[in-house]
C-alpha cells in the first residue's frame, strides 16, 4: 500500500462516507469494495479511491441500481475497452424497470381505490366488509385459474 | 408478421447483429414487417410490451428475446409461429 496516501481506518472511512461499518464490510463480502490493506495489527486500511468507490455505489444506489447491478457498473468502470454506450444501457434498462414498477404501482393504487369506494359503510361490522369480501373473492377467482 | 427490435442507441452490439437479424428474418418470412425502435425515443411503448432489458425483440406483440438472439433462433421463432397461424 503507498504509504503517502490517505490512510483511514473503517471507521474513518464509515463517518466519512456517511454509511456504518458494518455496511462496509457488507460492501467488501459482496465483492463492492476491498481495502487497500491491513494495519500490522490486521485491521483493514482504505484510502482515497475507497471512499470515492463508496460515493459511487450509494449515488447508483440512489438511481435504483441493485448490489449486483452496480457491481457490473464498477467493473464496466474499470475495463478500458468499456464505452459510454454500455453504461447508458444499464441506464436505460434501470429506467425501463423503473418505470415498469411505477405502472404496476398504479395499477395497484387503482385495485385499492375501487376496494376503498365499495366499502361504503365503515359501521359495518367486519363479516359484511366489501373489502374482505371482494379481496376473498379474487383469492377463489386465483384457485379456479390454478386447477 | 411484425418483428420490433428494441435498442439502446450507441449500443455496439445492437448495431452490428440488427443487420444480419433483419436478413433472416426477410429470408424465413415473406411478409415480414420490420422495426428498429429506440427505447430511449419510445420509452412508454417498450414498457407497454414488458421490454426491461435491451436489446429486445417483440414479434406481433409478445416479448420473445429479451436479449440478442441468434440468425437462426430467430429464424426459428418466426417459423414457429408461422406454423402456428396456418
Amino acid at each position: 500500500m503507498n504509504l503517502e496516501v490517505n490512510v483511514l481506518t473503517i471507521g474513518k472511512l464509515a463517518s466519512l462516507t456517511r454509511v456504518s461499518n458494518d455496511t462496509l464490510r457488507y460492501y467488501e463480502h459482496e465483492g463492492l469494495l476491498e481495502p487497500a490493506g491491513k494495519s500490522p495489527a490486521g485491521y483493514r486500511l482504505y484510502d482515497d479511491a475507497s471512499a470515492r468507490r463508496i460515493r459511487f455505489i450509494k449515488h447508483a444506489q440512489q438511481c435504483g441500481f441493485t448490489l449486483a447491478q452496480i457491481r457490473e457498473l464498477l467493473v464496466l468502470r474499470s475495463r478500458d475497452a468499456t464505452c459510454c454506450g454500455d453504461v447508458r444501457k444499464r441506464a436505460i434498462e434501470k429506467k425501463l424497470q423503473i418505470e415498469s414498477k411505477i405502472n404496476a404501482m398504479k395499477a395497484m393504487s387503482k385495485a385499492l381505490d375501487q376496494l376503498i369506494a365499495e366499502c361504503a359503510d365503515e359501521k359495518q361490522p367486519v363479516r359484511e366488509c366489501a373489502i374482505i369480501a371482494a379481496l376473498e373473492r379474487a383469492n377463489m377467482g386465483a384457485r379456479v385459474q390454478r386447477r | 408478421m411484425k418483428v420490433e427490435l428494441f435498442y439502446s442507441p450507441g449500443c455496439p452490439e445492437c448495431a452490428a447483429a440488427q443487420e444480419r437479424l433483419r436478413a433472416a428474418a426477410e429470408e424465413a418470412v415473406r411478409d415480414i414487417e420490420w422495426r428498429e425502435v429506440s427505447a430511449v425515443e419510445q420509452l412508454d411503448y417498450a414498457v407497454q410490451l414488458g421490454v426491461l432489458t435491451l436489446p429486445s425483440i417483440v414479434i406481433d406483440g409478445e416479448l420473445v428475446f429479451t436479449s440478442m438472439p441468434s440468425p437462426e433462433q430467430l429464424r426459428d421463432a418466426l417459423l414457429e409461429r408461422c406454423v402456428g397461424r396456418s
